[in-house]
């Protein structure tokens, strides 16, 4: 039996690299097999990939402009976001430092990050330390019940505010 | 009547034949028989029946990679007793902290036994890869076991990583929170990478139960995998590395070549081996003295008529690593017993600490971060892992195996000790040099 699957294998009128009807179905197979593990290993990941998050919404209600009278510089730690107003004019300026995700303090001259020392004028832009990116402002909204609402997930860029 | 005769011979052979099923050979008492045994029992045969006498000298290898061994196996048994008490919850993890060290017996000293092992595992598994590339070990035919050695490092960090984060306090979150950003600066999988391992954009209860899993299932299965390949290539590529045999026989004429005390003529051939053995000529019993168990390719250890630099595995090899289990066994107790594993506050979001520390063997990294996050964080750790990744095969000199700090490889070794150097000096200087906001402080 044996003998006789050598014979075939080692035809000496086949000469290699010729597309014999076992070579087909050798071929096949292993790009079935190998493909299938492709799929496998890739609907891995898009298992282990969250399409929803169970921790802090990314929108979110943050009260009526009047709890921010003129001049407030209020860090809301929970959220990660600073809501600061001056005059009539509203935004919502992130609080995760760019560099290494610690939360930063809004200080005298802007914020500080406490973790590795990284600087930031009022405005979030960069005046020292490691970050690599100013910290981002987020969109601010009205919603119809006349609160305030932060949109963590729509970035706008610095000096964009919310007129009340 | 004789059906009840054997029947009750057989009960009366019940215990020894039971005994003899598990253990095929009776307890032996010459070196034949150690052999045989060492030889057909499971535990017993991940050694081959001799080694080279260069395996066994305590100031080769240190046993570094046998104590890694023997602290992974430490941190399963104590991880998985710690697995009946512990929740990876937010609301619960802390508290059940708390539990081990108020209400469950041994709960505090089997949680400082995993904390120590853990740290113990990181340092002393890359002691062990510094042996290996100081005595010129992961060359030719071992350049594929150093690879598989530099995975099994990085899973031994991301394992300890991982279970940094399960107690739950400020320490934990904050490291966590520190190390997972670092990750987040690869170029383009980078925010997809810190995405999948946290589960959420910030560390909280996804990121607590990813890691639970992580440290708990995945790690340990990869690191078991890589570790039965790891030793497993040793035999196949003839154990551990030792310098060329020419040079053996040239730097000693001593009395143990041809060594005299081995038991040659087995009583009772008990296996084909052995019957082959007393079935030879007389003239190849002298030389031949046991049988080949495989063929081995490379540097195998020689049979036949070239000098024996072997000695047998039982007693000479099993004794040193019971002893070296023993020493590990000892030190961990010992440091478990005078310091307690840190716990701090439970986690507070509003109040990082400051400064906020990554685990100490990657303060380095964060020393590095320091400065530019890319390249400190990313950039340059890529870098030394593809070129420890590539060492056996970018270094092409075959001289120098099996002497530490060999000078035909001073280049190397001068590199390589560079690298050590620059990472020690990074991480101390971010564990001791470092105070608020990461400036630099004198610790004295």
């Amino acid at each position: 039996m044996s003998m006789a699957k050598k014979n075939i294998a080692n035809n000496p009128e086949r000469t290699e690299g010729q597309i014999t009807r076992r070579n087909l179905l050798v071929w096949l197979s292993s790009v079935g097999l190998f493909g299938s593990a492709v799929i496998s290993i890739f609907s891995n990941l898009v298992f282990i990939k969250p399409r929803a998050t169970y921790g802090q919404p990314n929108r979110f209600s943050i009260g009526k402009p009047d709890e921010f009278p003129s001049g407030t510089k209020l860090a809301l730690d929970q959220q990660r976001v600073c809501v600061v107003r001056d005059g009539d004019k509203l935004c919502a300026i992130s609080t995760t430092c760019t560099h290494l995700g610690c939360i930063v303090a809004p200080s005298d001259t802007g914020f500080a990050c406490p973790c590795h020392g990284s600087r930031f004028d009022q405005d979030g832009n960069v005046t020292g330390g490691p970050a690599p990116k100013p910290l981002p402002w987020y969109k601010l909204t009205m919603a119809p019940n006349g609160e305030l609402e932060i949109d963590k997930s729509t970035e706008v860029p610095a000096g964009t505010y919310f007129n009340v | 009547m004789k059906a009840k005769n054997s029947f009750v011979s057989a009960l009366v052979g019940l215990p020894s034949s039971i005994w003899h099923s598990i253990f095929r050979n009776p307890l032996p008492h010459s070196d034949l028989g150690r052999a045989q045994t060492s030889f057909t029992n499971f535990f017993l045969h991940i050694h081959p029946v001799k080694v080279h006498r260069n395996t066994i000298k305590p100031w080769y290898t240190m046993g570094l990679g046998l104590i890694t061994f023997y602290l992974f196996l430490i941190l399963v048994v104590s991880g998985i007793l710690l697995m009946f008490y512990y929740v990876p919850a937010t609301t619960q993890a802390y508290d059940r902290m708390l539990d081990l060290r108020g209400t469950v017996a041994f709960g505090t000293f089997l949680r400082n036994m995993h904390r120590w092992s853990a740290h113990g595992m990181v340092a002393v598994v890359f002691l062990h890869m510094c042996r290996v590339f100081f005595t010129g070990s992961y060359k030719k035919p071992r350049e594929f076991n150093w690879v598989i050695g530099v995975i099994l490092f990085l899973l031994t960090l991301f394992s300890s990583f991982t279970g940094y984060l399960l107690p739950w306090d400020q320490l934990a979150f904050w490291a966590i929170t520190v190390g997972s950003s670092i990750a987040g600066y690869a170029p383009v999988i980078g925010a997809d990478v810190k995405f999948l391992l946290l589960g959420d954009t910030t560390v909280g209860q996804e990121a607590l139960l990813r890691f639970y899993v992580l440290h708990i299932a995945v790690l340990p299965v990869a690191v078991t995998f890589l570790v039965s390949i790891h030793f497993w290539r040793i035999r196949k590529d003839g154990g551990l590395s030792r310098p060329e045999e020419s040079e053996v026989l040239s730097d000693s004429q001593s009395s143990d070549v041809w060594p005299k005390e081995i038991d040659v003529t087995p009583a009772t051939p008990a296996t084909p081996a052995a019957a082959a053995i007393a079935a030879q000529p007389a003239g190849f019993i002298e030389k031949k003295r046991y049988g080949i168990q495989g063929v081995v390719r490379g540097p195998f250890t020689k049979v036949g008529n070239v000098p024996d630099k072997s000695v047998f595995s039982w007693p000479n090899l099993f004794m040193a690593e019971l002893f070296v289990f023993v020493i590990t066994l000892a030190g961990v107790l010992v440091v478990s017993l005078l310091f307690n594993a840190p716990l701090e506050e439970p986690v507070n979001l509003t109040h990082p600490p400051n400064p906020a520390k990554a685990p100490w063997y990657f303060l380095g990294l964060q020393e590095m971060v320091s400065y530019s996050a890319f390249w400190g964080g990313v950039g340059i750790p890529t870098l030394e892992v593809l070129i420890l990744l590539l060492v056996p095969y970018l270094d092409r000199n075959t001289k120098g195996v099996g002497h530490w700090f060999s000078g035909e490889r001073l280049l190397a070794n001068t590199l390589f000790l560079v690298f050590v150097i620059v990472n020690i000096i990074l991480i101390i200087i971010g564990t001791f040099f470092r105070g608020q906001n990461w400036e630099f402080v004198s610790p004295f």
